[in-house]
């Protein structure tokens, strides 16, 4: 990838190989956006294999019975669909790939605190992967107990569960030391003059999310490594035979995975409300409403976890509470939405691809957040529990919230990461294919969901199946697009006209520096004296 | 992708030592929450086995217990000791220092072993049938015991390596008075390895 | 404590704040005929808000997004930021969530109060299929209940986690090994209804479903009494209807096929390693080897297999098991 540079310019870090050459330079350096490149493209490559198991699934399930694939298959197919999306694409996804790069440029640091560790946990992140993937060809075969890795099943299969929930552990840990590096990043190098609040909303995000990675992290790695020592040593603290308690599993699981989910979606709010303001041409409405549903976001989303196991038979007064402060949690997520769309009151828009991406981002969010609401209902969760409209919620968060953002991020950084521009036309053209693929493909499943229709099943009552059939044809077309936006983006990077170096007038400190960015990013750190929104000549 | 040519130019490259204090403390953090999952687990079969747990503890054996405890506390004492010595610019003694903490965690772990050896010798290990025929509360109390120490013990041996290297980097001075961030860094996870014993010692073997 | 003061608010027997409407003369839920009804309020309660919410967030985005487009709009004007807009958009859709778990709060309890005249049924829950049991004794692989009566449902497992699902009834509810989860329903129509299992089991999960079979209550005491064909027909069951019924057939094949566990196909004879207490051994399965595989299955695992299936001594009786082995020794 070639920049389109003048020659005074300072060098660009794709220039810059430090000590190493050709493809050590990558894999051994620890300059943050040699590191967020490698993190975007094992992730993107992570993603594509999540979204073809998906493919495949839909496909099974396109009618009654068996069509593709016979039961066991089905059954490590969303085991592994599920893994691979949650811990090797949506966690690390945003943070770890578009974070990387963009954290330090936008506090106006060089790199990020530990650039040593950084490498380290890329590493971990790979080595995670390659375990994960390696299930598929151990004796006993890929494993298959749903991504939540519920005992007493898990223990009592002999699919490699062992070897899939320690790739769980070595990229917890990857995990944890992003977040940790990325703490003290924000904490220790921020710019003179960069006081808190005047922070851009991206830092932001990626602190709370930090915060949350460090604290939650480490009951996933203690939880999965009990699982590993109960399925080789058979402990028992999880198997009710030897008076463990199963449900003990799943409290220290969702201690993890509810913050987790917020792992996920904070960052992508993050880049929201990056690009909104940017597109409008306007400073974001309500900064400081923002940054403080954020962090409260990230501190009673800690509380909430029980609402995964309303029907486990908990106690009332655990089902009270965790009810209703799950229901409590959705008004900070409200505020944000709200916002957003303030935000562009009066402002001055244009649709570029990552407006687009966000807008469709605002519409399918408040989708899955509104119908989340419906699961923290105790009285309708017992209905929909272990339904397709579980399904239905978490893909439209997590899939049409954070999926879409990462791909409004992608398209709104495009330019700065690699000195070129894609064809804005294919990519506005995909991002509506993928937002009518979307729906095609996800809604359906709300209504299966509510006529009962349970989820992780191989085989479906024939009165499903009309809406499986649309369903599965949604996919197809969601395919299409993610397909245009693939070759759109990997052409542009070679062969696109080259950009600027702010190419959308954005304001933060990322599009002040030459494009790409030189290897240590900023000749001289700037003295930060205004907000991160401030345009010229206008307060704020 | 075009990679050829050029240098790092290295801007006032600085140590930033609050910054690698707060990296530490952060790690350490997600420690405590690692080991507070075993306590947790420890906290609520404890509640629903009481007898069990009362009476299996007593089986533990106390006396060793209590030597080992005594021998963690000190090693964190001789961990501290090589710190000051760095500080006060003696890097011999502070080396010496680490050599005695390395020699009473191994002191540790090998009393350590010898205290399994003798419950594995009588068939009393997770999933044995020994202990699986001995009713729900004592397979778990046991299971508690072996995972709990285990982890604290591979713990330990992790805190030994690092002093090794630490040890040696003292000794080359590149650990010197100007420049202590990894010892004292060292230091904070030793304390922390051996506060998390001060807590498993009296859960498992004082309780009966 | 907050909690337990909480918990005689809601509690049925004090219902300071639950709906009167809910409950009978005598202070019961009994004449609570139309539980489904009170999820289907819960959920339509939280739908209609966020479709409102929706709606409006929708229309405004686009509203903007058209309005102030660049081409109209060249010039971006910096509004203030009224501090009561945030507080509106703060505390009104507090005030709807706390509405919205309010609803779900007292439409649920309601669910968790079983009246004290109901019929008691246990159902065992184990890879992959249910049986009922009967307080005479009388067991069947589907729920049999007469219409307009409340029946609790005691749930057990054997083996995993399930969870007792009939979508129709609006009720679910997990069967967790070790622990006895309960579920009471009042079927107010005639009918058969499907019972699936909603948690994932294993290979058989999407299988692993029956009905729930609401009688008039003259035909279910018809029914009820007939007590077990099991007395009757007893030694007449052929090897493959017996089979049929103890599930044998969702997790072996006779065919050759390996399910989860081995096939039966050729069985009778065939030589087997087998692990017993961590050590493997070759065994002949002969008479006395199925007995116990039947009987006590994780005192020998077939090596390569997963040690689930459930034992058998509870449920086969002696003619059962031997109609099985001899029809095992056929199949050739
Ligand atoms: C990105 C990931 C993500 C996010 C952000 C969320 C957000 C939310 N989730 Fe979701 N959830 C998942 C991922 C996520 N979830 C996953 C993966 C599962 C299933 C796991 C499994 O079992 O495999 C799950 C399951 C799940 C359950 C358990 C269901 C069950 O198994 O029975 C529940 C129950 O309460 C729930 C609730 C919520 C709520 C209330 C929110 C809220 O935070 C949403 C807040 C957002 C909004 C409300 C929309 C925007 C607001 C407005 C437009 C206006 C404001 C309106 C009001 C406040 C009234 N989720
Ligand atoms: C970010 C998370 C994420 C994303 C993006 C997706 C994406 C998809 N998921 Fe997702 N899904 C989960 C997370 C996610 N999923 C989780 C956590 C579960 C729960 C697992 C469990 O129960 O344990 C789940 C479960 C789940 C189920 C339920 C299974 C069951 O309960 O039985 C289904 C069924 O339809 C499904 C389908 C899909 C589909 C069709 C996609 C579509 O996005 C895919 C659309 C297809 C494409 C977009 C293909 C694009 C292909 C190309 C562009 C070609 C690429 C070419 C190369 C190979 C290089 N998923
Ligand atoms: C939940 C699944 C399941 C059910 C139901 C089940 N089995 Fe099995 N069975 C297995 C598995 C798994 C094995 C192999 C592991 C073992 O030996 O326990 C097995 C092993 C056996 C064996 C030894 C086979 C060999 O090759 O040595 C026999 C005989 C047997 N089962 C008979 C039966 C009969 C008869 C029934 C019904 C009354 C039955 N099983 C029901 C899962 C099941
Ligand atoms: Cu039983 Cu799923
Ligand atoms: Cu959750």
């Amino acid at each position: 990838m070639n920049s389109g540079q003048p020659a005074e310019a300072p060098q660009s870090f794709y220039y810059n190989t430090g000590k190493y050459r050709g493809v050590l330079s990558w894999v051994l350096s620890t300059d943050h956006k040699r590191i967020g490149i490698l993190y975007l493209l094992s992730v993107g490559a992570f993603f594509l294999t999540g979204v073809t198991l998906g493919l495949l699934m839909r496909l099974e399930l396109i009618a009654p019975g068996k069509t593709v694939v016979n039961a066991s298959t089905y059954d490590s197919l969303f085991t592994l669909h599920g893994i691979i999306m949650i811990f090797f694409f949506i966690i690390p996804g945003i943070p770890a790939s578009l974070g990387n790069f963009f954290l330090p440029l936008m506090i106006g640091a060089r790199d990020v605190a530990f650039p040593r560790l950084n490498l380290l946990s890329w590493w971990f992140y790979i080595v995670a992967g390659f375990l994960a993937l390696a299930t598929v060809v151990m004796p006993g075969g890929p494993p298959d107990v749903g991504w939540t890795f519920y005992p007493p099943y898990s223990i009592r299969t002999t699919t490699s569960v062992s070897l899939a929930a320690f790739a769980a552990f070595v990229v917890g840990f990857s995990s944890i030391l992003t977040g940790l590096n990325f703490i003290t990043t924000i904490h220790r190098l921020r710019a003179p003059g960069m006081g808190w609040l005047r922070m851009p909303l991206f830092p932001w995000a990626l602190y709370a999310t930090s915060w949350v990675q460090v604290l939650a992290t480490p009951v996933l790695a203690i939880t999965v490594l009990l699982l590993i020592l109960e399925r080789s040593f058979g402990v028992g603290f999880f198997d009710p035979v030897k008076g463990g308690d199963p449900l003990m599993f799943q409290h220290l699981f969702w201690i993890y995975s509810h913050p987790a989910v917020y792992i996920m979606i904070l960052p992508a709010m993050g880049i929201i409300s990056e690009v909104i303001p940017v597109f409008s041409r306007k400073a974001v409405f309500g900064y400081k409403a923002i940054v403080i549903s954020t962090m409260a976001i990230g501190v009673v989303g800690y509380l909430v976890w029980g609402h995964h196991m309303f029907t486990t038979g908990m106690s009332e007064e655990a089902q009270l509470v965790f009810s209703l402060i799950t229901f409590i949690v959705a008004v900070p997520s409200g505020i944000k939405v709200f916002n957003w769309v303030s935000t562009m009151y009066r402002g001055s828009i244009v649709m570029a691809p990552p407006m687009l991406f966000s807008l469709a981002f605002i519409f399918l969010f408040s989708i899955g957040g509104l119908t989340g609401l419906v699961n923290a209902s105790v009285a309708a969760n017992v209905h929909i529990h272990d339904t397709y409209f579980i399904v239905a919620h978490f893909h439209y968060v997590m899939f049409g919230g954070t999926g879409f953002a990462f791909f409004a991020g992608l398209h709104y950084w495009f330019p700065k990461m690699f000195g070129r521009i894609y064809n804005v036309r294919a990519a506005l053209i995909a991002c509506v294919v993928m937002f009518i693929g979307f729906n095609l493909l996800y809604f359906p499943l709300f209504i299966l969901g509510w006529n009962g229709m349970p989820r992780r099943y191989y085989d479906y009552l024939p009165l499903y199946q009309p809406l499986n059939v649309l369903s599965t044809i949604g996919s197809w077309v969601l395919a299409a697009g993610i397909l245009v936006v693939v070759i759109n983006l990997v052409r542009g990077a070679f062969r696109g006209d080259p950009a600027g170096s702010n190419p959308w007038d954005g304001t933060t400190l990322e599009w002040q520096v030459p494009t790409p960015p030189p290897a240590e990013n900023f000749d001289v750190i700037p003295e930060i004296t205004h907000g991160p929104y401030h345009r010229e000549g206008k307060a704020q | 992708m075009n990679t050829s040519g050029g240098e790092i130019t290295v801007h006032d490259k600085h140590v930033d030592y609050s910054g690698a204090k707060m990296g530490m403390w952060l790690f350490l953090f997600t420690e405590l929450i690692f080991f507070g999952g075993m306590f947790l687990l420890y906290a609520v079969y404890r509640s629903s086995f009481p007898e069990e747990f009362y009476s299996t503890s007593a089986e533990l054996h106390r006396t060793i217990g209590a030597v080992n405890t005594v021998v963690l506390i000190t090693s964190s004492l001789t961990m501290a000791c090589s710190i000051t010595a760095v500080k006060k610019g003696d890097t011999r003694l502070s080396a010496l220092f680490q050599l005695l903490t390395i020699l009473f965690a191994l002191t540790f772990l090998v009393v350590k072993y010898f205290e399994w050896e003798a419950k594995i010798g009588h068939g009393i290990y997770p999933g044995s049938e020994a202990l699986t025929a001995q009713g729900q509360g004592k397979i778990i109390f046991y299971s508690l015991y072996f995972v709990m120490t285990g982890i604290h013990g591979v713990h330990v041996l992790a805190g030994i390596a690092v002093i090794s290297v630490t040890m040696a980097m003292t000794l080359k001075n590149r650990i010197n008075k100007g420049d202590y961030i990894r010892l004292e860094n060292t230091g904070l996870y030793w304390h922390f390895v051996d506060i998390i014993w001060v807590y498993l010692f009296p859960l498992l073997y004082l309780i009966g | 404590m907050g909690l337990s003061l909480i918990h005689k608010l809601t509690d049925g027997h004090s219902r300071g704040l639950l709906p009167r409407a809910h409950l009978d003369d005598k202070g019961s839920y009994s004449a609570v005929k139309n539980l489904p009804e009170l999820v289907n309020d819960a959920f339509s309660l939280v739908i209609v808000i966020s479709l409102v919410l929706l709606v409006l967030v929708t229309f405004f985005t686009v509203f903007f997004a058209v309005k102030y487009r660049r081409k109209k709009n060249p010039v971006p004007h910096e509004v203030k930021e009224p501090l009561i807009l945030e507080i509106t958009w703060t505390v009104i859709p507090t005030i709807l969530v706390l509405i919205m778990f309010w609803a779900g709060w007292v439409n649920f309890v309601p669910l968790r109060r079983i009246p004290e005249n109901a019929m008691p049924v246990k159902v065992n829950a184990r890879m992959w299929s249910w049986q009922f049991e009967y307080e005479n004794g009388r067991t069947s692989p589907t729920l049999n209940v007469p219409l307009g009566r409340p029946v609790k449902l005691l749930l057990h497992s054997s083996d995993v986690i399930h969870s007792f699902y009939i979508p129709e009834f609006r009720i679910k509810e997990d069967v967790v090994p070790g622990m006895e989860n309960f579920l009471w329903i009042n079927a107010d129509r005639e009918g058969e209804f499907d019972i699936f299992c909603a948690e994932y089991c294993g290979r058989g999960h999407s299988g692993m479903i029956s009905k729930v079979v609401v009688m008039s209550s003259g035909a279910f005491h018809e029914w009820y009494e007939k007590k077990e064909e099991k007395h009757a027909a007893a030694g007449e069951l052929s090897g493959p209807a017996l089979m049929e019924k103890h599930g044998c057939l969702d997790c072996h094949s006779i065919d050759g096929s390996a399910l989860v566990g081995p096939t039966f196909k050729g069985l009778f004879g065939r030589s087997q390693i087998v692990v017993t207490g961590g050590r493997e051994m070759s065994m002949i399965a002969d008479e006395a080897y199925i007995r116990k595989s039947i009987l006590h299955p994780s005192d020998e695992v077939v090596k390569g297999y997963p040690d689930i299936m459930p034992s058998f001594e509870e449920d086969m009786n002696e003619e059962e098991i031997s109609a099985v082995i001899g029809y095992l020794k056929g199949l050739k």
